[in-house]
C-alpha cells in the first residue's frame, strides 16, 4: 500500500513532463513539416501519425491556433476535389526564423543530453 | 426506429441519430469550455469540426447514410478527450454544472423538488444548500419554537412557483441563455429517462 502512495505523485509529474516535452517537440515538427510544403491539418496529422508523435488528433489544433496567433503561421482556403474547401497553413517569415532557431537549439540539446547520458 | 437530426458539420450536411447527436453536442461543448480565449476557441472548434466531418464522411457509404452513436464514439476516440486536447495549456477548468456565472438568483418555490409546496427546495436552490438540511432546520424550529409551520405557510403563499424553464434557471442562478436552456432540457430528459429505467 505504502509504495502506491509514494509512487503516485512521481508518476504524475513524470507524465506531465512527458506531455510538456511532447508538446514542444510537436510544435517544432509542425513548423518543420510546413517548411517543406504548405499543408492542411489532415496532411500534418498523417505525417505526425506515421512517426507516432501524436496520440490523439485533437492535440494538433490548439498548437496550430497558437502558432497562427503568434504570427508563425498563416492560412488560406483552397478548393478541394473531395468536399468543402480546406484550410492550408503556410510558414510566415517569422515562422521560418523560429524554425531556424529551434533547429539549432535542438541540435545543441541533443548533443548536450547525449554527452551527459554517455558519460554516466 | 430512431429519430435523426440533420446537422451542418464543417460545411457538410449529415443525418445523425438523436443519441449520436447528443453525444457529439456534449463533446463539442466540453471542448469549447476548455478554451478561455475566444479567438483561439473559435479556431479550434472550427478545425475540429472540419476534421470530424472528414472522419464521418469516410464512414458513410452508398448503403449507409446515417451517422450512428458508434461513429461518433469512434471519432471522439480518434480526436481525444478535451483534457488531452487542452492538455497543459488548458488554463480554464472544465465546465461544471453547478458553477455559477454571476447570474442573479431569485427565490422561487421549486416544483421539481418538493414535499409540500416546494418552499424548502426553492430556498435550497437560492442558498445553494441541500434542501434536506433546510427541511430539518424547519422541523426543529417547529418543535422548538412553534414558528416553523407559520413561516412555511407564509412562504408558500408569498413566494411564487418556478413554472417556466427561465424561472427555474433564475432560481438556480444560471444565466438564461440558449445553451443553458439546452443543458436544462438535457438534464430533465436524463432524469425522466432514469426514473423510467428504475421503474422498469
Amino acid at each position: 500500500m505504502l509504495y502506491t502512495l509514494t509512487e503516485k505523485p512521481n508518476t504524475m509529474d513524470f507524465e506531465n513532463a512527458k506531455a510538456q516535452m511532447r508538446k514542444g517537440v510537436l510544435e517544432f515538427c509542425i513548423l518543420s513539416i510546413l517548411s517543406k510544403n504548405d499543408a492542411y491539418a489532415t496532411d500534418i496529422l498523417n505525417t505526425l501519425k506515421k512517426s507516432e508523435l501524436i496520440v490523439v488528433e485533437g492535440t494538433l489544433y490548439p498548437l496550430l491556433s497558437r502558432q497562427k496567433n503568434a504570427g508563425l503561421l498563416s492560412y488560406r482556403w483552397e478548393e478541394s476535389t473531395q468536399g468543402p474547401p480546406r484550410k492550408y497553413y503556410a510558414l510566415t517569415d517569422k515562422g521560418k526564423e523560429a524554425l531556424h532557431e529551434l533547429e539549432s537549439s535542438w541540435k545543441e540539446l541533443i548533443e548536450a543530453v547525449d554527452s551527459i547520458i554517455s558519460s554516466n | 426506429m430512431k429519430k435523426t437530426f440533420s446537422v451542418n458539420l464543417g460545411n457538410r450536411v449529415y443525418n445523425i441519430d438523436d443519441d449520436a447527436y447528443m453525444r457529439l453536442k456534449e463533446y463539442l461543448d466540453r471542448i469549447e469550455s476548455y478554451f478561455s480565449d475566444e479567438k483561439e476557441r473559435e479556431d479550434i472548434i472550427n478545425d475540429i469540426e472540419m476534421r470530424l466531418s472528414e472522419l464521418f464522411s469516410e464512414r458513410l457509404t452508398a448503403s449507409r447514410q446515417v451517422i450512428t452513436l458508434a461513429d461518433v464514439d469512434d471519432s471522439i476516440r480518434i480526436m481525444g478527450d478535451p483534457s488531452e486536447i487542452g492538455g497543459v495549456k488548458g488554463k480554464s477548468e472544465p465546465f461544471k454544472s453547478h458553477e455559477r456565472y454571476g447570474g442573479r438568483r431569485r427565490l422561487y418555490r421549486d416544483p421539481d423538488n418538493r414535499v409540500f409546496g416546494g418552499v424548502c427546495g426553492g430556498l435550497g436552490a437560492y442558498l445553494d444548500v441541500d434542501p434536506v438540511i433546510i427541511r430539518i432546520i424547519l422541523v426543529v424550529l417547529f418543535f422548538a419554537f412553534g414558528v416553523g409551520l407559520l413561516v412555511y405557510l407564509i412562504m408558500w403563499i408569498v413566494v411564487p412557483e418556478a413554472k417556466t424553464t427561465a424561472q427555474k434557471l433564475e432560481m438556480r442562478g444560471d444565466p438564461v441563455n440558449a445553451s443553458n436552456i439546452g443543458n436544462f432540457f438535457r438534464e430533465e430528459f436524463d432524469s425522466v429517462k432514469n426514473s423510467f429505467k428504475r421503474k422498469k
